[in-house]
């Protein structure tokens, strides 16, 4: 395996992701095909004084081509054949304008129940107009508005069933009648007086900061599945992140520590 | 050049992409680096050369050409194509089938001139 600089090592795990992508679903073994790209770029460069530069690394890539394009359109799987059609409509727009319907309908029906449904097909959408168009070598450009909207709600949702749906299921559980006891001697019966307050905020504000921090660790493990999930919005997702909701969770968990146990 | 006979060249060249691959390796086992390099050198099949790969993939679960990994001295160990025996055979008929077309071309080519 050669060496390359860590801008250029990016890039090419991205590369190679963009092909395990294009290839999913198709009859061709993705991880055959990433070892002969790995064995190609390693023999182009070899002659190339290490550490391999993303300038040097990108003509091997340009040369070796946009994934998307190594299949032809009956070996692709149905949605991306779909998704493709879809798309080649007046002015590339039909995709992103039928995205941005599905989402505002899912919007509109949310109170009535299946509203979800729509929100989940328009995301879906969402998703293949901009893995297209990323094989086209295009950006979403003014289309980011209807297409973009169905992602960061669906991330949104995913964000708060990760971050706040434990801590309710916890913090329920530790307030319910009987069980806050155990932890400062304070039963469910007592009036709502400040220190009741001090206590179950100290109590919901500790269950956050612990599990934001065991989150955290997750997140470095679930930085690429979630960053693959909810591109381009996540793009730049990764460990600084991670790091950030480290030391939110520890200051949050600090402060309900102190309410609980620091004030008398 | 007419965007007709672009799409048509490319058509073509898709098509004939898994013959030149087996007839590449009919000369001896290659490794994909190799393959990706002498269809390369052929002007008119210009190929992107990532194409090649999901092509050999497809040619091995087909049983067409077989891998295996063989020492380098000049680097990590490589993973070398050959075509199996069926293989062989398919590369054959294919062969007969495109000289066929070819001189079948060739003969409606003639008439017109006439």
């Amino acid at each position: 395996m050669i060496e390359m600089t860590p801008e250029a090592q990016t890039r090419f795990e991205r590369y190679l992701t963009r092909m395990r992508s294009a290839l999913r679903g198709s009859a061709v073994e993705a991880a055959d095909v990433e070892q002969n790209v790995r064995e190609h770029v390693d023999v182009a460069l070899a002659s190339t004084a290490a550490p391999i530069g993303i300038d040097r690394l990108d003509e091997v890539l340009e040369q070796l081509g946009p994934p998307e394009r190594w299949l032809p359109e009956d070996e692709q799987p149905w949605w991306k054949r779909v998704a493709s059609r879809m798309s080649s409509g007046p002015e590339d727009w039909r995709l992103a304008y039928t995205t941005f319907g599905a989402f505002a309908l899912g919007l509109f029906l949310l109170p009535v129940g299946f509203g979800l449904v729509f929100l989940i097909c328009a995301f879906l959408l969402a998703r293949a107009e901009h893995e297209l168009l990323t094989a086209r070598g295009e950006s979403l450009g003014a289309r980011r508005w209807l297409v973009l909207p169905a992602i960061w709600t669906m991330l949104l949702g995913v964000a708060m069933l990760l971050l706040v749906a434990p801590v309710m299921a916890l913090a329920s559980i530790g307030l319910s009648d009987g069980n806050l006891q155990f932890v400062h001697g304070v039963p469910h019966t007592q009036p709502e007086t400040l220190e009741r307050v001090r206590i179950e905020t100290g109590y919901i504000a500790a269950c956050a900061g612990a599990w934001w921090l065991v989150f955290s660790i997750l997140l470095v493990f679930l930085a690429k599945p979630l960053r693959t999930m909810f591109l381009p919005v996540t793009e730049n997702l990764g460990r600084k992140h991670a790091l950030l909701l480290a030391l939110i969770g520890a200051m949050v968990g600090a402060i309900g520590a102190v309410l609980l146990f620091a004030i008398p | 050049m007419s965007e007709f006979y672009i799409n048509w060249t490319t058509q073509v060249r898709k098509g004939v992409l898994e013959l030149a691959i087996l007839n590449t390796l009919s000369g001896g086992p290659l490794y994909g680096y190799d393959i990706v390099r002498r269809l390369g050198d052929v002007d008119s099949l210009v190929i992107t050369e990532g194409t090649v790969y999901p092509i050999l993939s497809r040619l091995k679960n087909e049983e067409h050409i077989e891998s295996y990994i063989e020492e380098s001295s000049a680097g990590p160990p490589r993973k070398y194509y050959r075509l199996t025996p069926r293989g062989r055979e398919e590369l054959r008929r294919m062969n007969q089938h495109w000289e066929q077309l070819h001189n079948a071309l060739g003969a409606l080519r003639k008439e017109r001139k006439r």
